[in-house]
């Protein structure tokens, strides 16, 4: 078929990046891009000969009103593709934090039922920043590699218990963020639909034989 | 399990003991004698998809619903007696499912919906619950090294089904892209 046969009933990892990176993240922009009123009423021309940010599929508008050392918020990809030629650095989200972390694995360690509340992309939004954003986290980067590979760890654990309770019918996922729900897809799937076929080869209203 | 699906087509394939339940002129080639007839109570190995079928349809249907036979009658197969479902039921995870049959799953379900096997479906539901938590442990323990060629999984996996092999393939792979993609980054 015209899909392959890997990418046919789930996603890639790499499309989980592309999703991720189309949310919101703050920045510092190092440069301006907001045209100043007083050049833009002696000039008259200025505004229309610097080159403005015309986008589709993102908001423009913060592109071109940047203030250097001025917060603002674009999309992920922006924001990377900025790093990446110097002109911002990012600002961590607040659960990016040592002490945060260190809350979420302690949550995770009490209640052995549910997972803590991570937003729905954090492994992937964590994996981005240590990778190309590594200078402008608060904390040492490789302490907080090593708490995410613990919360990994801790939440791998607990899904190994949860595929224990499999049935027919229903999964209960609170909290499990996209790739975690990504790397199971298949394997669930599979044994589900599998119990569900066992399940619908008897049907209830027929007699025993 | 549909029209065209490989794997339901060679689990149909697979024989099973049936006993004729009339003298049916002809269709001694089933029996190995072409040209000459079947008798009745003759002991058949016939393929599921047409034993499945002559289970069902009978001789004199038309004329008397209530008596009327099916031309064969399905015996019990060797897969399903209750020697390989207590082997099941003591330990689902060391058991060679792939020396039952390779087709196990699939056509434990044909079975099950052809006489509404309770007691079946009960066992399969186990076995199938037990044997996934071991695939999911072998799957997702992917070792760097072998990410590519594919290191030996012992002795597990030679008794898989070919159900679980393609669970097992496609949780494995996605795993491994997984692991691939954290480790890229």
């Amino acid at each position: 078929m015209s899909l392959p046969w890997k990418l046919r009933e789930t996603f890639s990892p790499e499309e989980i990046q592309f999703m991720v990176e189309n949310e919101p993240i703050k920045i510092f922009p190092r440069f301006t891009t907001k045209p100043s009123v007083r050049g833009a009423a002696r000039g008259g021309s200025a505004p229309s000969a610097q080159p403005r940010w015309k986008l589709l599929t993102a908001n423009d508008t913060p592109l071109n009103n940047l203030v250097a050392i001025q917060t603002t918020q674009v999309a992920l990809w922006i924001a990377l593709l900025l790093k990446q030629q110097g002109k911002c650095s990012i600002v961590a989200p607040e659960w990016l934090r040592l002490a945060q972390l260190q809350k979420h694995i302690d949550y995770e360690l009490k209640n052995t039922e549910r997972f803590s509340d991570l937003p729905w992309n954090w492994l992937v939004v964590a994996q981005l920043l240590f990778s190309k954003a590594a200078d402008d986290l608060h904390d040492p980067v490789h302490l907080l590699r090593g708490k995410v590979q613990d919360l990994r760890e801790i939440r791998l654990g607990k899904i190994g218990q949860g595929l224990k309770h499999l049935n027919e019918s229903h999964l209960q996922l609170d909290n499990l963020s996209l790739l975690e729900i990504n790397e199971l897809r298949p394997f669930v799937l599979g044994v589900m639909n599998k119990l569900k076929q066992v399940h619908g080869s008897v049907s209830e209203d027929q007699p025993d034989e | 399990m549909s029209y065209y699906d490989i794997d339901d087509i060679l689990a149909d394939a697979s024989k099973f003991p049936c006993r004729f339940n009339y003298d049916i002129p002809g269709l001694g080639y089933l029996e190995g004698n072409a040209g000459k007839e079947i008798r009745k109570n003759a002991k058949v190995e016939l393929p599921l998809w047409l034993a499945r079928i002559l289970a069902i349809v009978g001789g004199d249907a038309g004329l008397n619903d209530e008596d009327a036979l099916p031309f064969v009658e399905l015996m019990q197969p060797e897969m399903f007696s209750p020697k390989v479902l207590n082997a099941i039921k003591s330990g689902p995870v060391t058991l060679d499912v792939h020396s039952i049959n390779s087709h196990f799953y699939a056509l434990a379900i044909k079975w099950a919906t052809l006489f509404n096997d309770r007691d079946l479906i009960e066992v399969l539901n186990y076995m199938l619950l037990e044997r996934c938590q071991e695939i999911n442990n072998h799957a997702s323990s992917v070792q760097l090294e072998n990410v590519g060629r594919g290191g030996s999984q012992g002795t597990f996996m030679l008794t898989l089904d070919e159900f679980e092999k393609v669970l097992y393939k496609d949780s494995h792979e996605s795993c491994k892209d997984t692991k691939k993609w954290v480790i890229r980054k």
